[in-house]
């Protein structure tokens, strides 16, 4: 797929990603070493309520889901930045994430053979219709 | 120190940190496997010539050292108290991270804003960035803390 074979409204699933506690601690402990993402005991006293994942980890996973689902279908020259990310649910352990990513613009390069996408990315628990996170990474991708 | 306290323009350099080619690689192949992330090869021949970091590395990094930044003795910061985020906005990937790139990271803070739906805590905004040794802008965000009010 090149840049002119995405169009508004067109929309790509991606997951399942199955979060276990090991991997929500092993992030936290190199990158967000706070008591309620490492803890259980720590982390029921916070405002969280409850062992949860680092918010940069939910958005690395939700990139991971991504690029499974974009890879194979595009030839992506990589992303620019992310406009928005809301943190709206603790990510728990045993949580099945998934994501719904659609097109909601497009901006062809003025100096070079490709466009910009910009993609709404849902993230889903298997709590169904609980958005998670909502972020919009904008990717170049080859005209 | 509460969000009362939280003086806008109050800016923090919180450390530099160089990036591994290992550590690149490694990051990428967990969570944002893209050729020009993972494969030192196929890079070469991408838009970047060689491996670049993810972004989500790049923002990670940023969370590490703003830890390491809170947890230095005397520095007991606000955002400990509470220590969650509601999100960010207006993330940037301006240069690509090659391995060898080390990037000093700055928070300041832009804004605050209170909470209709709580008395508790409230929003800090800050503008982080991270150059590089030239003092060229690497990557930057908008972030938002939750912290805590000053009880009554």
């Amino acid at each position: 797929m090149h840049f002119e074979d995405f169009h508004l409204g067109r929309r790509f699933d991606g997951g399942p990603y199955a979060v276990t506690r090991d991997e929500i601690v092993e992030f936290a402990a190199e990158f967000d070493a706070q008591p309620h993402h490492l803890d259980e005991e720590a982390a029921k006293r916070s405002i969280l309520g409850g062992l949860a994942a680092s918010g940069w980890h939910t958005c690395a996973m939700t990139m991971r889901m991504f690029a499974d689902a974009l890879m194979p279908l595009a030839d992506a020259r990589g992303g620019i930045g992310s406009p928005e990310g809301r943190w709206m649910k603790p990510v728990r352990p045993g949580d099945v994430l998934r994501i719904e990513a659609e097109v909601v613009d497009l901006k062809p390069s003025a100096s070079r053979p490709h466009g910009f996408v910009t993609f709404a990315c849902k993230v889903f628990s298997q709590r169904e219709q609980v958005a998670l996170i909502l972020m919009t990474p904008v990717i170049g991708m080859r005209s | 120190m509460y969000w009362e306290d939280v003086a806008a323009g109050t800016r923090r350099e919180l450390g530099s940190y160089t990036f591994t080619q290992d550590e690149i690689v490694r990051f990428a192949r967990k969570y944002d496997p893209q050729p020009f992330h993972v494969d030192p090869e196929a890079a070469q021949r991408s838009i970047f010539g060689g491996i670049v970091a993810s972004g989500w590395h790049t923002a990670a990094i940023w969370m590490k050292l703003a830890i390491a930044d809170r947890q230095k003795p005397g520095n007991a910061s606000p955002l400990m108290r509470a220590g969650v985020s509601p999100g960010y906005q207006d993330m940037r990937w301006l240069k690509p991270v090659r391995p060898g790139t080390r990037l000093t990271y700055s928070s300041e803070v832009v804004g605050k804003t209170e909470l209709k739906s709580r008395r508790d805590v409230a929003i800090v905004l800050t503008l982080n960035e991270a150059r590089d040794d030239a003092g060229e802008l690497f990557f930057s965000f908008i972030g938002k803390g939750l912290v805590q009010r000053r009880p009554r």
